[in-house]
């Protein structure tokens, strides 16, 4: 699913790279004389500028300067279909095109009197008769009131509608992939919400949202008018979200791939961002592209190292990091750097889907595992060597002293009757499991006829425990020990807490046998019991059973 | 007759005891009971038995190293056991019969009566004949055996590789072992039905069988018509 919405998006990044490509200019820019001071004269397209400045004015705050540019437009505009032109300059200016004003934004050497107008972006049609093929005279009346050192001019020349539609298009691509990733976003920061340990998915979600808000930052202004005194309260925004979203890449790349001395790494890399962000602070591009290639090349170490530790995903990863460089190489950057971005985003993605992936096999496994837990509890009392050797023993019983009969089937009952009650939960309290030892032991005297004992100490029988574990260990220790001389066999639980853990002991005082136990060490009956303790404490347990002078010891300790 | 039960519940040794006693009445000479099968192994190889019952899950460990033992020995071994799905492998083995817990007196009666008789074991699933060797006890196949000779109290098994191989069970108990495929032609010789090539008879009606492998093994006068009527 995810490559191929991955190639989708391919498709159209290609085609945004070619509409981008498809048009050669029409118009050819000389070079710019400036001067500072005011007469309408230096509009007309003949004046004599030769003593004008080649370099950009140095003015002061609202002082009026001026501008003339020779443009050669390289072919005549169709019929009906004229040129614009679109400057790109910053502060309250007026156009003047041959001589003739063409437009205005803002009021020139007013700025304080009248108030901030107009707006970063306009776009003045070129009269049709002054747009024949030849020579002319770009002529602009400036004044820059709130940035005097932001002095700056170009232009660009094209047909009007393309001209207007042209961004607007490339903003509608843009924001279909800003409203992908707000959904993400919110997708994931639901998921979040809903299993709060998952940092990785809140981190992606952050990511998306700061990659939505970038995205209607970088290009609000096809559509919002901002006046230039705002503009650079947008470029600080861009920077800021640039900065965020440098950080949180690599820091999610480094959850899912963990490295070594993972935190220092992250903390110097944060030193080197910031740095990155104060220096040059004004040079808004030079600061994103530096952020964006530090990101860059932190995620391509953390992915390395991924790839190097054989990690799920990494060579996928590894994959959109490339295609993200690429991307940058062939598109100019305010293009690329979001397509790029969004090429790793997608690959994030994919890494978060590999994980729910796991986790739901995990959770399937833990179901089946579960379920069959369950039934190893209710198999323990059909099972053939125990229900047949029993049944034997109650014949034999019923043969030869009847009354002792009914008190074995009564025992019995009473085994029975306590794993039916037991046998769906995954824990119960610590006097069910001892009532089922105790019916087990008086059914085992009846069979073996040996006298067995229990014993309690210290035990607190609001704790509960899992089900059937001490059954378990009590069955192993009635198999495999032989009687004391006195024909007895004693065992005894012991309980004991603390802060830290809680600790179940339990002893089988018997004779040794001198059988061979190869089974013993992890045969069925342990496993049930660590699988039940894995069930219901995860990692915080212990297990250990072992021979002893006396017979056997096993050990539950329980972490809190 | 000398019986070992190897069992580590109480209760039902008892009952087997018991039971056997009553089924058998004078003709049981001795019937001892063990449960652990370590001291079970020692006890068969330091004394003469005549019948081993058996359990094959004693203490928790599978009783059958103790079974490959007990059947290589010249008794007969019957187990009694409550896994019944172990049942197959035992006949393969070589025991005389097993009896699934929870059995009553009939059960235990008609498992003991076919070592008084000598009565086939119909099941005929034995697959394996266990051999003692010095400190250990080989299988060998029931399809590589050709013949069988009496020796006394002891038989030889003539194998197909060429090989002959002694066995401590008397011809008599091996023919009851292995009546599906094998026939006593003679008093001194069990052979497989499927290996004769020929029936030769000589002068003074002599009866001679000849094997695949060229070998002559002597028919029983009072046998060659129950043979020639049953098998050709």
């Amino acid at each position: 699913m995810n490559l191929r919405f991955l190639t989708n998006f391919l498709l159209i990044c290609f085609i945004l790279l070619i509409t981008s490509c498809s048009q050669s200019p029409v118009f050819k820019e000389y070079q710019t004389l400036s001067r500072i001071g005011d007469q309408q004269e230096w509009a007309t397209k003949n004046w004599n500028d030769d003593g004008w400045d080649k370099r950009k004015p140095i003015v002061e705050a609202g002082e009026v300067y001026w501008t003339r540019t020779p443009i050669d437009i390289l072919k005549a505009p169709e019929p009906l279909h004229p040129y614009a032109i679109r400057p790109y300059i910053y502060g309250e200016y007026e156009v003047f095109w041959d001589g003739v004003l063409i437009g205005k934004n803002g009021n020139p050497g007013q700025e304080v009197l009248l108030g901030p107008e107009g707006k970063m972006l306009t776009t003045f049609i070129l009269p049709t008769h002054l747009s024949q093929e030849g020579e002319h005279i770009l002529a602009i009346r400036s004044s820059l009131y709130y940035f005097p050192d932001h002095v700056g001019m170009r232009v660009d020349i094209a047909n009007y509608d393309d001209l207007l539609t042209d961004r607007l298009i490339e903003t509608s691509y843009m924001h279909i992939f800003a409203g992908a990733f707000l959904i993400a976003s919110i997708y994931f920061l639901f998921l979040f919400l809903s299993d709060k340990k998952e940092y990785p998915m809140l981190i992606f979600s952050i990511s998306c949202f700061l990659f939505f808000v970038l995205n209607l930052t970088e290009f609000i202004t096809t559509y919002v008018p901002i006046h230039y005194a705002y503009h650079h309260i947008r470029l600080e925004i861009k920077g800021v979200l640039m900065f965020s979203i440098s950080f949180l890449i690599p820091l999610y790349l480094s959850k899912q791939f963990p490295i070594p001395k993972r935190k220092i790494s992250l903390l110097i890399y944060a030193g080197i961002l910031l740095f990155i962000f104060f220096i040059k602070h004004n040079f808004i591009d030079f600061t994103t592209r530096n952020m964006a290639l530090s990101m860059w090349f932190f995620s391509f170490g953390i992915t390395i190292f991924g790839i190097y530790k054989k990690m799920k995903g990494a060579r996928l990863v590894m994959l959109t990091l490339f295609l993200a460089l690429l991307v940058n190489f062939i598109i100019p950057f305010e293009v690329g750097i979001f397509i790029g971005f969004s090429i790793i985003l997608l690959g994030m993605f994919y890494l978060l889907s590999l994980r729910i992936k796991e986790q739901r096999l995990a959770y399937q496994t833990s179901l089946v595992q579960s379920t069959r837990l369950r039934l190893e509890l209710l198999k323990k009392n059909i099972q053939p060597h125990f229900l047949m050797n029993t049944l034997t023993s109650l014949i034999d019983w019923i043969e030869e002293s009847p009354k002792k009969g009914v008190l074995f089937i009564e025992a019995l009952a009473k085994e029975f009757d306590l794993l039916n009650q037991i046998e769906n939960q995954t824990l119960i309290p610590i006097s069910q499991e001892i009532a089922l030892c105790r019916t087990h032991l008086e059914i085992m005297e009846y069979r073996k006829e040996i006298n067995y004992s229990w014993q309690e100490e210290n035990i607190d029988i609001h704790e509960k425990i899992p089900p059937g574990i001490l059954h378990t260990l009590l069955e192993n220790g009635i198999t495999h020990s032989l009687p004391q001389e006195d024909n007895s066999i004693k065992f005894k639980l012991i309980f004991e807490s603390n802060t830290t853990y809680k600790l179940y002991t339990f002893l089988t005082f018997a004779s040794v046998s001198t059988e061979k136990m190869k089974d013993r060490e992890d045969g069925t009956g342990l496993k049930y019991v660590k699988a039940r303790l894995a069930e219901s404490y995860q990692e915080h347990w212990k297990f250990s059973s072992e021979p002893t002078d006396h017979g056997w010891k096993n050990t539950i300790k329980i972490y809190s | 007759m000398k019986i070992l039960i190897v069992e580590d519940e109480s209760r039902i040794a008892k009952r087997i005891k018991r039971l056997t006693r009553d089924i058998l009445g004078d003709a049981l000479q001795l019937i001892i009971h063990i449960n652990t099968l370590h001291e079970a192994s020692i006890y068969i190889e330091n004394n003469s038995l005549d019948l081993v019952l058996l359990d094959l899950n004693l203490n928790g460990n599978s009783g059958f190293e103790l079974l490959s033992k007990a059947v290589s020995e010249s008794f007969h071994t019957i187990i009694i056991s409550a896994n019944k799905d172990q049942a197959i492998t035992a006949f393969e083995y070589g025991v005389l019969d097993f009896v699934p817990k929870p059995f009553n007196r009939d059960r235990l009666e008609k498992a003991l009566h076919k070592t008084i008789t000598t009565e086939k074991n119909n099941e005929g699933a034995t697959k394996f004949l266990a051999i003692k060797k010095r400190h250990r006890i080989q299988l060998i196949s029931v399809e590589d055996v050709l013949y069988i000779k009496g020796a006394g109290a002891y038989t030889e098994l003539f194998l197909a590789d060429g090989k002959k191989e002694l066995h401590d069970k008397s011809l008599e108990k091996l023919e009851q072992l292995l009546s599906s495929s094998f026939e006593r032609i003679h008093k001194s010789y069990l052979a497989k039905m499927s290996e004769i090539k020929e029936i030769i008879v000589e002068s003074g009606s002599k009866y001679i069988a000849e094997l695949k492998n060229g070998k002559r093994i002597p028919i029983g006068r009072t046998k060659y018509k129950d043979i020639k009527a049953k098998w050709f």
